[in-house]
């Protein structure tokens, strides 16, 4: 992973206004995700999570505001910023008719990088993949194995942002305890993570802070730290969403 | 960017992809198949009717030199010509399953001769052959159509496009991804003519120029796919454009124009022709003797001093009223011959409107079955008559005996005319 405790945010997001078919969708939000640091954006549905994730990607183009990837701009940088991002979607979803050996080698020969079988096993090690489903198929892989396949392909890139889009959501609180773990370790290794969800729960066990998305921005932010009233803010989440 | 390799393996571990492929090869080799034996057939009909030509005319000669009647020799000799295929014919038979590519004629009027073979059943020749060009024009793009309609948006009705795009995904991808689908289908349809025009003994640029023109055609509904894909509908509404538009370029405006280029240019039946110019010819038993040998003498006057005509029959007069039978529908079929070329000439530039009807023009025009090769065919015919009538007029208007040496002093028809 590259040094990312420089002071600047690995993703800083300031006064972002994007605009969908003439409605707004965020206004004005304000975000920022160190290095080494997991944030989880949470929001209610159509609260622009997702939205919020597209424009990082340079996959949206903002109405206004201005938003850094890794001191790169989105709208205008995208190859560069998609170079440093790893993106998880709610359902990672896999070539089925290959391995998870080939997925892997296929999305990372995307952009140009041929890892080794040996690094291949490293990080799908790492990602809790066990030996005997990497050369199987991956069209019976389950929602949280595919997870671990797409976290072995971060791993292999080494990107210094992770984004990922409701990771736990369908999973039983073992798998999502498991993937934890698994965001934990990448945060270990110096990784900006945001990672967009409903699951307050789950945001509290994993994230360092705890942004409630609503109205187009952040209404409420706090650290998740033990002693975090989890109810009271599910509470409030649940005001925001509806309001 | 991927290597050839990851691209393939995704492509052909999709389920049907690897069945449709070999579905469109079988095709195509069936096609070129149908089409070889279907030249083989004419092939052996030609080389089959040089020795019974033989035998028929040995025949003739035997009866005819008893008495020396050059009249009989001209009357009874039939004179085989034939139009051999090209090395490619096979591919695209075009005219060749409804023209005659064989025909015996006669020193009689020519004209009748020709056209009596274009009465053929409209509703056989209407569905065609199923020859390579078919599977080329109709097919192929079916089958294009079907692997490339959801060229993206499988991608994103997977869940994959967003995954692909943020792993680094570019246009290029999705032009790399064309390609092999194209390379492919382009590999399926090629590779059976290739094998028929290796055992044709056709040339290797002639061959390359075939297929570089099934390229184009490919390559155009690529981008037409490309083009509907961009349009970021699903793929089921990709698949329904797609199938119309092929309905529409392939069959609805090809027919509209086929209809509008017929209606613009009448062109009579070529049997129209031959009845015409027979009433001619059989007014000409009622004509007096006297008037249609100063017609004839005034076309050849070479034979206005030979000896004259007196009474009763005489092949002089015969051959005389004959040959003013083809000069009566001169007009006619000149007019229906315009009426062809003209009709040719617009299905060519509409062609370069409608890739379908261009294809197949093009490739009838390389293969030598289309109907330019059909007038050249008669053309040539015209010229081997006018050889067979001017060998024969000096035995009849000198009324020189012919005898059976005579007979192979006669015009045999090559391959050149």
């Amino acid at each position: 992973m590259p040094d990312l405790t420089a002071a600047e945010p690995a993703i800083d997001v300031r006064d972002l206004c994007v605009d969908r078919g003439g409605s707004p969708i965020l206004k004005d939000l304000r975000l920022s995700v160190n290095a080494g640091e997991v944030y989880a954006l949470l929001g209610g549905n159509g609260a622009g999570k997702s939205t919020t994730l597209a424009v990082l990607m340079g996959l949206l183009r903002p109405a206004s505001g201005s938003v850094r990837v890794m001191g790169l701009d989105p709208a205008t940088q995208a190859d560069a910023v998609r170079r440093r991002i790893a993106y998880l979607p709610e359902t990672v979803a896999l070539y089925e008719t290959l391995s998870a050996y080939e997925n892997i080698a296929y999305f990372l020969g995307l952009s140009g990088a041929r890892p080794s079988r040996e690094e291949m096993d490293a990080a799908l090690d790492a990602a809790g993949l066990q030996a005997g489903a990497r050369t199987r198929r991956t069209g019976g892989f389950s929602k949280g194995m595919r997870q671990k396949v797409a976290i072995a392909m971060a791993l292999l890139r080494e990107v210094p942002v992770l984004l990922l889009d409701e990771p736990t959501t369908g999973l039983d609180p073992v798998a999502t305890a498991d993937f934890n773990r698994l965001v934990g370790g990448l945060r270990a290794r110096g990784a900006a993570i945001l990672m967009v969800t409903h699951d307050l729960l789950g945001a509290a066990d994993c994230a360092d802070r705890i942004g409630v998305l609503a109205g187009g921005g952040i209404v409420e932010e706090a650290p998740a730290r033990e002693g975090l009233d989890v109810l009271a803010l599910h509470r409030r989440f649940g005001e925001a969403a509806a309001g | 960017m991927t290597g050839l390799g990851p691209e393939l393996r995704i492509f052909l571990r999709q389920r049907l992809a690897g069945p449709t492929l070999a579905l469109l090869a079988l095709l195509s080799a069936i096609s070129v198949g149908a089409g070889i034996l279907e030249i083989r057939r004419q092939t052996e009909t030609i080389a089959r009717i040089q020795p019974l030509q033989a035998a028929e005319e040995a025949a003739v000669a035997a009866w005819v030199s008893r008495d020396g009647d050059a009249g009989n020799a001209a009357y009874y000799t039939f004179h085989a010509t034939w139009d051999r295929p090209s090395a490619l014919a096979f591919a695209a038979l075009g005219q060749r399953d409804v023209a005659p590519y064989v025909l015996r004629v006669r020193a009689l009027a020519l004209e009748s001769q020709i056209h009596e073979g274009e009465n053929y059943n409209a509703e056989l020749a209407l569905p065609g052959r199923f020859d390579w060009a078919f599977v080329l024009t109709f097919l192929a793009p079916l089958i294009l159509i079907v692997l490339m309609h959801d060229l993206v948006s499988g991608e994103r009705e997977a869940g994959r496009l967003q995954a692909l795009q943020a792993a680094g995904a570019r246009l290029g991808l999705w032009a790399h991804r064309a390609g092999l689908r194209l390379g492919l289908v382009f590999l399926a349809v090629a590779a059976p003519f290739a094998v028929g025009a290796g055992m044709s003994g056709a040339k290797a640029a002639e061959v390359l120029a075939l297929l570089t023109a099934a390229g184009l055609y490919l390559a155009f509904w690529t981008l037409v796919c490309l083009g509907v894909g961009a349009l970021g509908r699903s793929s089921v509404a990709n698949g329904a454009v797609l199938a119309a538009t092929w309905v529409v370029l392939t069959l609805v405006l090809p027919a509209l124009a086929h209809i509008v280029i017929n209606s613009a240019n009448p062109v009579r039946q070529g049997v129209e022709l031959t009845l015409a110019q027979r009433e001619a010819v059989h007014a000409g038993w009622d004509k007096p003797k006297d008037a249609t040998l100063t017609a004839f003498f005034r076309v050849h006057p070479e034979w206005r001093n030979t000896p004259p005509v007196t009474s009763g029959f005489h092949w002089k007069w015969y051959y005389a009223f004959q040959h003013l039978g083809d000069l009566s529908v001169a007009d006619p079929v000149l007019a229906y011959r315009r009426g062809l070329e003209s009709r040719d000439a617009w299905t060519a530039r509409t062609g370069l409107v409608l890739p379908a009807v261009g294809v197949q023009t093009t490739l009838h025009r390389m293969a030598g079955t289309d109907l330019a090769a059909q007038l050249a065919y008669q053309d040539r015919i015209r010229a081997f008559h006018e050889r067979l009538r001017r060998f024969y007029y000096p035995y009849i208007f000198n009324e020189t005996p012919f005898r059976e040496g005579d007979f192979a002093k006669a015009p045999r028809w090559a391959e050149g005319g």
